[in-house]
């Protein structure tokens, strides 16, 4: 399973969001003091991310180009629906109640 | 360049208020001024473009002339300015009323005659002249194969949607002139029901039920689920109003072909949203989260395609 934006991906928006447009107008100093902290932390995460081997998507890639050319047997949604939904465990869990 | 654009602005309008810069809007601004006691909006270009088959701003504005003059309900287009400070922009009226659909699911009550007015809108939208917007792009559902080629990346679920909308394509309708993005959220509402259909941008030429479908795409039901035309009421009095005045013979099941592909095409939007802030042209949280909520859209799609017994 691999996915856009990744995990450091989506941290570096949020860093970029925090660093770019929040931080700007702060101007509580402890509220500044604690933003620049909860920055640093980002970047701890960042780092650690990056440590991680990339995903490999080679076998989505496989049954995206399968089905593609009309390659669908029976019990390829089942299989499709067991990926989704164990990627929105991850990206949206809440989700999954409203069915 | 508050000033800047208020002085060009009032080349046009007159004196005018101070404009007051609207939250929203991706990659449009939208200014609210007021001249001569008139509430306006200004749609200004923003920053990037949201979608490669986007009207520019003065095809929006022809295109909402021509729906005004037809008599849909759409707020009253005022001008088409080509530079206002650096950028294009048109000035329409500001109707009064919700836009935020999240809101209007929620209002108590939902104005009962809303899904009957939204077809009636449609079906004149859906009778504008042709000949009269002739710039009006042709565009299919094939176009979402490219679309999503152009992203890169695998997703097995979009992948079976377009598989199953290949295998079971209804006839062909002749193409209309369709709004291509008709639901809830783009479309202003009050107490007494549908006050104005807005954000004409992705206009075009195309089968007429698939814009009739796209209100139903679960996603514009804003968590109201169980009322399937856009959260805010049943499905059948809308298809039966529209047929009536289009004289189509649309049902349930050439509608859940739409639905489908609304959601395809939805799940296919996510990834090019997401694409403007991972290319770089649209730095964005808001763009680069869209890239992982898709996985709810490509859940719906598993959903409905398992609704029509593929296994």
């Amino acid at each position: 399973m691999s996915e856009r934006p990744t995990a450091d991906e989506l941290a570096e928006a949020i860093e970029e969001f925090l660093a770019g447009e929040i931080l700007p107008t702060l101007d509580d100093h402890r509220a500044r003091f604690r933003m620049l902290v909860a920055l640093n932390a980002l970047g701890i995460v960042r780092r650690e991310l990056a440590k991680l081997p990339p995903e490999d998507d080679a076998a989505q890639r496989e049954v995206a180009a399968r089905i593609r050319t009309g390659d669908v047997p029976a019990g390829t949604l089942a299989r499709v629906k067991a990926d989704v939904t164990a990627r929105l465990q991850i990206d949206s869990p809440r989700y999954l109640d409203r069915y | 360049m508050i000033a800047d654009m208020r002085e060009a602005l009032e080349t046009v309008l007159g004196s005018i208020s101070e404009p007051v810069l609207l939250p929203g809007g991706a990659s449009k601004e939208a200014w609210a001024v007021d001249a001569d006691g008139e509430r306006l909006l200004v749609r200004r270009a923003g920053g990037g473009v949201i979608h490669r088959h986007t009207l520019s701003l003065r095809h929006e504005f022809e295109v909402l002339t021509a729906a005004h003059e037809a008599r849909v309900k759409v707020p009253r287009p005022v001008a088409y300015i080509e530079d206002l400070d650096g950028r294009e922009a048109f000035v329409m009226e500001r109707l009064e009323g919700e836009t935020i659909g999240r809101r209007i699911v929620r209002m108590d009550p939902v104005p009962d005659r809303l899904p009957v007015q939204m077809a009636e809108e449609l079906a004149k939208i859906h009778a504008l002249p042709q000949e009269r917007l002739p710039f009006l792009e042709d565009a299919s559902i094939d176009r979402l194969v490219v679309e999503l080629d152009e992203v890169g990346e695998p997703h097995p679920a979009i992948e079976l949607g377009l598989w199953w909308l290949r295998e079971n394509r209804p006839p062909r309708r002749e193409p209309v002139v369709v709004h291509g993005d008709f639901r809830i959220g783009n479309l202003v509402v009050d107490e007494s029901g549908l006050v104005g259909v807005l954000d004409w941008e992705f206009a075009h030429l195309d089968d007429p039920v698939r814009d009739l479908a796209f209100g139903v795409v679960r996603a514009w039901r804003f968590g109201a689920d169980t009322l399937r035309l856009g959260g805010i009421g049943a499905v059948e009095p809308y298809l039966e109003r529209y047929n009536e005045l289009t004289g189509f013979d649309v049902g349930l099941e050439e509608l859940d072909y739409w639905e489908v592909a609304g959601n395809v095409g939805w799940a296919i939007g996510c990834l090019t949203q997401a694409q403007r802030h991972l290319t770089g042209r649209d730095r964005s949280v808001e763009l680069a989260i869209l890239g992982r909520l898709g996985a709810e859209v490509e859940y719906e799609i598993c959903h409905l395609l398992e609704r029509q017994g593929v296994s």
